[in-house]
């Protein structure tokens, strides 16, 4: 068995020494690989693929693989790069010089939206759920159903905020974007930025202004990563 | 020297990325196992038609009022 | 190891409990017992319906915005996205997960949510 860290192409800089690499070809394309490693779920594991797929970025383009991919042996990993060879070169051009930044927004007020009723709490508006003669038989106090939905849209509302107040202007910014479609319990936004290697120090500038002009969002941004949202798969 | 907290920030998007991202390559994996990938590729464009259609404000109708 | 942190903001209480990130990711490698299957599988179907769910009740709240449904759908519609989600909390807690278990990271099979 053998894992996979990243798929490149030519011009291949001579891979780093001492640590197993070796690279599988196709064409102007190859793999580099290495022995197999348990696929361990640990910051440190995690941490430890990372440096190497940076350490390789630093003298070449890739498109990163994605952690925990491994193959029987070499001629397995031929064969992938021959049954999708085009669109890794097509995602290589893409992503040529530039690294990735990613991008999370949160709202005031703790990691949930204030308004965001959790499934015990019924009415936002009203505090906890309290039985009642409320004639819908239920239980709960009349109008819980419309101001449930009030407070989802309100949460809908904050997130559309976010799209247009942090990701617009940064987007602008960007080569390329990736937005993730729904984001989780607790962000307003969640997104991926590819940047000119040389721009990264200009886009956090973005970053540090927009974060200025919206002083009730919360706003992380880490990097440079190598480009794992816009490799293609 | 960094908190728990501080260090998780750049934690989050590893592992969002290293878990989440980056090329995808049926390898070791057992034939159901497969079976669910595609399911799962499949879905995640789904996931992103969607919403970029309720972006869009084109997300079709899904008929009578319930 | 370099610090990856560009930009962050001056209170990070915003982000929630720490050290919870890691335990979210697919713990140990993939396993192929039938006990964990079919709990994996339960997973993965939870996920998908909560999914749905998210998506149904954006939907109902674009229609809501659009003035296209009455007072009486509105309160209709949010008592069922109500009931689906406490509904949704018990299914949960009967396989011991929670809300981020239903934000998969499933390792090689990917990311849904």
């Amino acid at each position: 068995m053998i894992t996979l860290y990243a798929i490149t192409d030519h011009p291949t800089a001579a891979l780093p020494a001492g640590v197993g690499l070796h690279a599988v070809a196709d064409g102007e394309l190859s793999a580099v690989c290495g022995p197999a490693i348990a696929k361990e779920i640990s910051a440190d594991a995690l941490w430890a693929h990372e440096r190497l797929v940076e350490v390789l970025m630093d003298g070449r383009d890739l498109l990163p693989v994605r952690y925990g991919t491994s193959l029987p042996d070499d001629a397995a990993a031929a064969r992938a790069l021959e049954e999708r060879h085009g669109t890794y070169a097509a995602a290589l051009e893409r992503v040529r010089g530039a690294v990735e930044l990613a991008v999370r927004v949160f709202g005031e007020g703790g990691g949930a939206s204030a308004d965001d009723p959790s499934p015990g709490e019924r009415s936002p508006d009203r505090g906890p759920r309290e039985r009642s003669a409320a004639p819908d038989g239920r239980g709960d106090p009349p109008g819980a159903g419309a101001a449930y939905l009030r407070a989802r849209a309100r949460a809908a509302a904050a997130e559309a905020q976010a799209r247009t107040r942090v990701h617009e202007p940064l987007a602008r910014a960007a080569r390329a974007t990736a937005l993730a479609p729904l984001p989780r319990a607790g962000e307003l936004l969640r997104a991926a930025y590819l940047v000119d290697r040389d721009a990264t120090a200009a886009f956090t500038a973005r970053v540090r202004d927009v974060q200025e002009r919206c002083p009730k969002l919360r706003i992380t941004c880490t990097g440079p990563w190598p480009p794992y949202s816009f490799a293609g798969s | 020297m960094t908190t728990v907290a501080e260090q998780d920030v750049a934690l989050v998007d590893l592992i969002d990325r290293l878990l989440g991202g980056g090329v995808v390559i049926a390898g070791d994996i057992t034939l159901a196992a497969a079976d669910v990938d595609l399911v799962y590729l499949g879905l995640r464009a789904v996931i992103a038609s969607v919403a970029t259609a309720r972006e869009q404000g084109v997300l079709p109708e899904t008929g009578s009022a319930p | 190891m370099n610090d990856k942190r560009l930009h962050e903001p001056s209170d990070l209480d915003c982000l929630g409990d720490p050290l919870t990130a890691l335990d979210r990711a697919l713990p140990g490698r993939l396993n192929a017992d039938p006990e964990n299957l079919e709990r994996g599988l339960a997973q993965l179907v939870l996920t998908i319906v909560e999914l749905l769910r998210q998506l149904m009740e954006r939907q109902a709240v674009r229609r809501m915005d659009d003035g296209s449904l009455s007072d009486e759908q509105v309160e209709r519609l949010g008592q069922t996205f109500m009931a689906l989600s406490e509904r949704m909390a018990e299914l949960r807690e009967r396989f011991g997960f929670d809300e981020e278990d239903l934000n998969l990271h499933l390792g090689p099979l990917g990311d849904l949510l």
